[in-house]
C-alpha cells in the first residue's frame, strides 16, 4: 500500500510545512465553481448611438434575416428533421408557404465536381438503349401494317410465320428479345410486380411453422 | 492567424450561411488547401452538401480554387481567411456608398452583397425589380454603376478562359490589371426587354463580366477617415480639410497600400490643388501655417523631407498608425487598470527599458502601487520583461541579473487584436444565445406586429386592435424590451469592436512586414 514504505512516511505535509507554504487553517474551502465572467473592476463606458450606427444596426439585422431566408443559407439534412420535430403547427404552416428561391451559381466558372445538379449517371449509357427500343417499335408497327393489308386469306399461316420469325430473331439476338419483353408497356420487369394476390398464400404457408 | 480569429470566422459564417458552410470553412481554415474528397471525409457531410457549401463560398469570393499541381483534374480549395471579417463590415460599406451615391448606389451595393457576384445587367435588373426606388430610371442606375466602377468601389472578377477542351475539370481565369475597371457594355434596350420577359440574361453583351465589391477601396476610405478625424479632433476642421487634399494628391503618385511612406509631395502641388477645388478662404490664406502645424505635430502624420518646390513632404503612414494604435492601447489600459497604469505604460514606452525602482520615480507613483500596476500590466501582456544577466565575480559567484520592463509594440498590438477577436466572438455568441433563449417571445411579438399591421391596413377599429395588442402581457413586454436592449447593446459593441480591429489591422499593415492580405487589386 502507498505510504507504508521505509520510514513510515505518510506523504502528507506537516502543519509547519503548510504554514511555510502560506497555507493557514482558516483558508476558505472552495465549494462552488468560479464565476463564468470575472468581476469588472470599472464600470464600462456606455456606447453612444449615432445616426450612422442606427442605420448600420438596422441594415445588419435586415441583411442577416435576408441571408437566413436565402438559398445560400444551407442547413444540413441531418439537422433539419431534428429541429422540425419541435416546431408547432404555425411554423410548419408557414414553412409550406415559404418557398426558397433557387440558388444561382455560374457552374461554368467553378470546378465541375461542384455541379451536383446535372451530373451524369456513371456506368452504362441509358440513351442508346432507349433509341434501340424506339426503332424496334417502329419496325414492329410496320410489320403490323403489312399484316393488316394482307388481312383475310391465310391469316393463321402468317401468324405462324410471324411467330416463327420472332423466334428466329430471339435466337439471333437474345438481348433484343429481352428488350422487347420490357418494351411492352414500361421499364419495369413484370416478374418483380406484386399485385398482392399472393398475400394470403404467404399467410397459409406460415401455418406450417417458421423456416429457419 | 490565431485560434481566436478562427473561432470568430466560424461564428460569422454560421450567422450568414448556416452550419454546413461553417463546418466546411472550419475544415478549410485548418489547412492551406483541401480537395473535395478530403473535405467530405473530414466534415462527415454528404458530397452534395459539401459541394453546395463550396459553391456558395466561391460565389461570395471567400474561397479560391486551382488545379492541383500533381493531378490537374483535381481542384484544390483555399479559404480567403482575411476576407471573412469583411462580412461584418457590409453595413459600413453600404452606408459609405449611400452617403456618396445616394439610394441608387446603396441599392446596387446591397444587390452585389446579396448575390455575392453577378454581371452588371443581372445586378441592374435585380435593383429595378426591388421596387424601393421605382422613381429612378434604369439610366440613373447604369450611370451610378459605371461611376462606382470608375471610383474603384466595384471591381471585375478575373475573366473565365474559354478553352477548346470541353472536358476541362477545373476552369482557368485570366487576370489583367488594366481590365479590372473597364466599363461593361450595358444595353438599356435589352435591359427593358429582359424585364418584360422578351429576352434572357444570357443574351446580354456583358454576360462574361462578373463584378464584386472592391473591399480594399472601402478600407482605403475607412483608413483615410480615421486619419482625417484624428486631425480634426486635434487641430480643427481646416487642418483636416488640408490633410484630405494632401491624401488626394498622394494617391496620384502613390499606391494606396504602400506600407511605410508615401512618395514625395511639393508645397506648390498642395497649394494649387486647394486653390482649384476648395472654397475655404481661411485655409488658402494660412495654408503654410496649417502645413507647418501638421508637420510639427507629435502624431507625425506629415513630414518635411526637403526644400525643393517650396518644401518637399511625405505622408508617414508608419508613424501615423503607430501613434493611433498606441493611443488606442493606452485608452484600453486606462479603462481596465486606471489612468496611473496608463502613465506607467507611457513611461516604459518612452524610456524603452526601465528598472522597477526607476519606474516608480519616473511615474511619480508610490512604490507599492507602481509595483502592483506594473505586475498587472505584465500579467496581461501589455508590457514585457527583459532579463540581462551579468556574470558574477569568479566562477562560483552568483550571476547578477537586471530585470528591465519594456514594451514590445508589435506583440502588444497582436495581443490586443486577438483579445478584440475574442471579444467580438463572445459578443456574437452572447447575442445568439439571447435570441435563442427568448425565441418564442421574439417570434410572438413579430407575429403580433404583422397582425396589427394588416388590421390597420384593413381599417379595423382602434379598440379591436388594442384588444389584440393586449394579448401581449405587461411582464412579457418588459422582458422583451430588456432582451431587445441587450441585443442592441451587443450589436453596437460589435460595430465598435470592429472599429478597433480595423485600426489595429492597419497598424499591422503599415508598421510591420506581416502578410495582411491587403493588395492593391485582388
Amino acid at each position: 500500500m502507498a505510504g507504508r514504505g521505509r520510514g513510515g512516511k505518510t506523504g502528507t505535509l506537516t502543519a509547519e510545512q503548510m504554514a511555510l507554504l502560506g497555507c493557514t487553517k482558516d483558508m476558505p474551502v472552495q465549494t462552488a465553481p468560479p464565476p463564468t465572467f470575472p468581476p469588472v473592476l470599472n464600470r464600462p463606458t456606455t456606447l453612444e448611438t449615432t445616426a450612422t450606427q442606427n442605420y448600420q444596426l438596422l441594415w445588419k439585422e435586415d441583411f442577416l434575416n435576408r441571408m437566413r431566408d436565402s438559398p445560400y443559407y444551407i442547413v444540413s439534412a441531418t439537422q433539419e428533421p431534428q429541429n422540425k420535430e419541435h416546431r408547432d403547427w404555425r411554423e410548419k404552416a408557414m414553412d409550406r408557404f415559404k418557398l426558397k428561391a433557387q440558388p444561382e451559381f455560374n457552374y461554368k466558372a467553378m470546378p465541375r465536381e461542384l455541379n451536383t445538379l446535372n451530373r451524369k449517371r456513371k456506368g452504362a449509357d441509358v440513351k442508346p438503349k432507349l433509341l434501340a427500343k424506339k426503332t424496334n417499335i417502329e419496325d414492329r408497327l410496320k410489320v403490323l401494317e403489312q399484316k393488316e393489308l394482307k388481312a383475310g386469306s391465310g391469316e393463321q399461316d402468317e401468324i405462324k410465320q410471324e411467330s416463327d420469325s420472332d423466334q428466329e430473331e430471339e435466337q439471333d439476338d437474345p438481348e433484343a428479345a429481352l428488350d422487347d419483353e420490357m418494351d411492352e408497356e414500361n421499364d419495369y420487369g413484370n416478374s418483380y410486380f406484386d399485385n398482392g394476390e399472393s398475400y394470403n398464400d404467404e399467410d397459409d404457408n406460415l401455418d406450417d411453422g417458421p423456416v429457419y | 492567424m490565431s485560434a481566436d480569429y478562427s473561432h470568430l470566422c466560424s461564428a460569422i459564417l454560421e450567422q450568414c450561411f448556416g452550419q454546413v458552410v461553417q463546418s466546411v470553412a472550419d475544415c478549410l481554415f485548418l489547412a492551406n488547401t483541401r480537395t473535395l474528397g478530403q473535405l467530405v471525409s473530414a466534415t462527415k457531410l454528404s458530397r452534395k452538401e459539401v459541394g453546395l457549401a463550396l459553391a456558395v463560398l466561391v460565389k461570395f469570393r471567400l474561397v479560391d480554387f486551382e488545379a492541383s499541381k500533381l493531378n490537374p483534374s483535381l481542384a484544390e480549395y483555399a479559404l480567403r481567411r482575411e476576407d471573412i471579417i469583411s462580412l461584418l463590415r457590409y453595413p459600413r460599406y453600404v452606408h459609405l456608398v449611400q452617403t456618396k451615391y445616394g439610394n441608387v448606389g446603396a441599392s446596387i451595393a446591397e444587390e452585389l452583397i446579396n448575390s455575392g457576384s453577378d454581371t452588371a445587367t443581372g445586378i441592374l435588373i435585380k435593383c429595378l425589380a426591388e421596387g424601393e426606388n421605382k422613381a429612378e430610371s434604369p439610366e440613373s442606375y447604369r450611370n451610378t454603376f459605371l461611376t462606382m466602377i470608375t471610383d474603384h468601389y466595384i471591381i471585375k472578377r478575373p475573366e473565365l478562359l474559354v478553352s477548346d477542351d470541353q472536358d476541362e475539370v477545373v476552369p482557368k481565369f485570366e487576370s489583367n490589371e488594366c481590365d479590372f475597371f473597364r466599363h461593361p457594355n450595358i444595353d438599356l434596350q435589352l435591359l427593358a426587354k429582359i424585364r418584360k420577359g422578351d429576352a434572357t440574361l444570357a443574351e446580354a453583351k456583358d454576360s462574361t463580366m462578373v463584378w464584386n465589391l472592391n473591399y480594399d477601396r472601402f478600407h482605403q476610405d475607412f483608413r483615410d477617415a480615421i486619419m482625417v478625424d484624428a486631425i480634426e479632433r486635434k487641430m480643427g476642421e481646416n487642418a483636416a480639410e488640408c490633410f484630405r487634399f494632401i491624401l488626394k494628391i498622394m494617391y496620384n503618385t502613390t499606391d494606396p497600400w504602400q506600407r511605410k511612406l508615401s512618395n514625395q509631395i511639393t508645397f506648390v502641388e498642395i497649394k494649387q490643388a486647394i486653390e482649384k477645388r476648395s472654397n475655404n478662404l481661411d485655409l488658402m490664406k494660412y495654408l503654410d501655417q496649417y502645413i507647418s502645424l501638421l508637420t510639427d505635430d507629435s502624431m507625425g502624420f506629415f513630414r518635411r523631407v526637403g526644400d525643393m518646390g517650396g518644401g518637399l513632404y511625405v505622408v508617414d503612414m508608419e508613424h501615423a498608425f503607430e501613434s493611433l494604435a498606441f493611443a488606442c492601447v493606452e485608452s484600453v489600459i486606462t479603462e481596465r487598470f486606471g489612468s496611473k497604469a496608463a502613465r506607467i505604460f507611457r513611461v516604459i514606452r518612452c524610456k524603452k527599458y526601465i528598472e522597477q525602482e526607476d519606474l516608480q520615480k519616473e511615474a511619480m507613483i508610490p512604490s507599492k502601487e507602481a509595483k502592483s500596476l506594473a505586475y498587472n500590466l505584465f500579467q496581461e501582456q501589455f508590457i514585457h520583461v527583459k532579463i540581462i544577466k551579468k556574470p558574477g565575480g569568479g566562477s562560483n559567484g552568483p550571476a547578477k541579473a537586471f530585470y528591465l520592463f519594456q514594451v514590445k509594440e508589435k506583440d502588444t498590438v497582436r495581443m490586443l487584436l486577438d483579445a478584440s477577436y475574442k471579444s467580438l466572438y463572445n459578443t456574437i455568441e452572447r447575442s445568439n444565445f439571447e435570441k435563442n433563449e427568448h425565441k418564442g417571445l421574439i417570434e410572438k411579438s413579430q407575429r403580433l406586429d404583422s397582425i396589427v399591421e394588416t388590421m390597420k391596413e384593413r381599417g379595423d377599429s382602434e379598440e379591436y386592435i388594442a384588444e389584440i395588442v393586449e394579448t401581449f402581457t405587461p411582464p412579457e413586454v418588459e422582458i422583451l424590451n430588456k432582451v431587445k436592449n441587450r441585443i442592441k447593446t451587443l450589436s453596437k459593441a460589435e460595430l465598435t469592436l470592429d472599429d478597433t480591429i480595423f485600426l489595429l489591422q492597419m497598424y499591422q499593415h503599415h508598421c510591420t512586414s506581416l502578410p495582411t492580405g491587403i493588395r492593391r487589386f485582388k
